[in-house]
């Protein structure tokens, strides 16, 4: 377990590389079948090279990422912001750093920005997180 | 209003679709759900409604804004919990409001617009559980 003071970095995560099983997977889950993301050709006439990932998976991502170190019964607060599109075969890798820790509704909570990178260092989502911590 | 019973079958299936398949989402009964699971209320009711209020589309006209629903881009989502997690077995009341709009120019100098709304949900007891702040855009398609 990491010492969750600011300044802190929990250990990197990857994720993929992105296959279209991932991305139906997701679609199927989350009620969200926009065909942009599964449909090459419909993509290609909205100006896209290919299908695109979906933002939201990447976020889940992130999320089953914060999880897994701050566990599943503590989240507080969840934000991400969608910056660059995922194509078929990137490789996604989710870091977090402690911004701060402070009290909130009598129970310590710790906030951290997440970030979630392409293998070329582009960014792909970031965003906040906040867990009660003991 | 729509309502929104939690299932633990599917906070199984979202939670396996996000590479989050852990014994608390996969085996307990009442599991909480995961941070982005409640993106799953659209298979409730729908969501965005207010991207296409008499307030937005007047926005949009004034702007130059075609408020074409296939362009309209998600930029930003946030999850805010207020008390214990939902977790399956629960119902929630699910009630969707505009916060606000606001005209914005991209880098290259289109024209945006850029609304914000909320999803609330509350439980049975007419408790805040949880909240979806939904930040998105129409943005202009042709240089002004």
């Amino acid at each position: 377990m990491i010492e969750l003071v600011p300044g802190a970095r929990l250990p990197e995560r990857t994720f993929g590389p992105v296959t279209m099983t991932d991305i139906v997977r997701y679609q199927g889950a989350s009620g969200d079948m926009d065909p942009i993301h599964h449909d090459d050709d419909f993509a290609r006439s909205a100006g896209f090279p290919a299908a695109i990932s979906v933002g939201m998976l990447s976020a889940g991502w992130l999320a089953a990422y914060c999880t897994e170190h701050l566990g599943e019964e503590t989240v507080r607060r969840f934000r991400t912001r969608f910056s660059r599109v995922v194509y078929r075969g990137d490789r996604l890798t989710a870091s977090a750093e402690v911004v701060r820790l402070f009290t909130c509704d009598r129970e310590s909570r710790v906030e951290l920005s997440i970030q979630l990178r392409k293998d070329d260092g582009s960014l792909v989502v970031d965003g906040t997180a906040e867990f009660a911590v003991r | 209003m729509a309502t929104m019973p939690i299932e633990r079958g599917k906070i199984r299936e979202y939670a396996t679709a996000t590479a989050a398949a852990c014994p608390v989402y996969l085996d307990d009964p009442k599991a909480p759900v995961p941070p982005t699971f409640l993106a799953t209320v659209v298979f409730w009711t729908p969501i965005g409604e207010t991207v296409r209020a008499p307030e937005v589309l007047r926005a949009c006209a004034d702007a130059g804004v075609e408020a074409d629903l296939g362009s309209l881009l998600s930029l930003e989502q946030e999850y805010v919990y207020h008390g214990p997690l939902p977790r399956a077995g629960e119902t929630l009341q699910i009630a969707e409001r505009l916060r606000d709009i606001q005209v914005k120019r991209t880098r290259d100098g289109h024209a945006m617009v850029v609304i914000r709304f909320a999803v609330s949900f509350q439980d049975e007891r007419g408790g805040l559980r949880a909240e979806c702040l939904y930040t998105s855009a129409y943005v202009q398609r042709e240089r002004p």
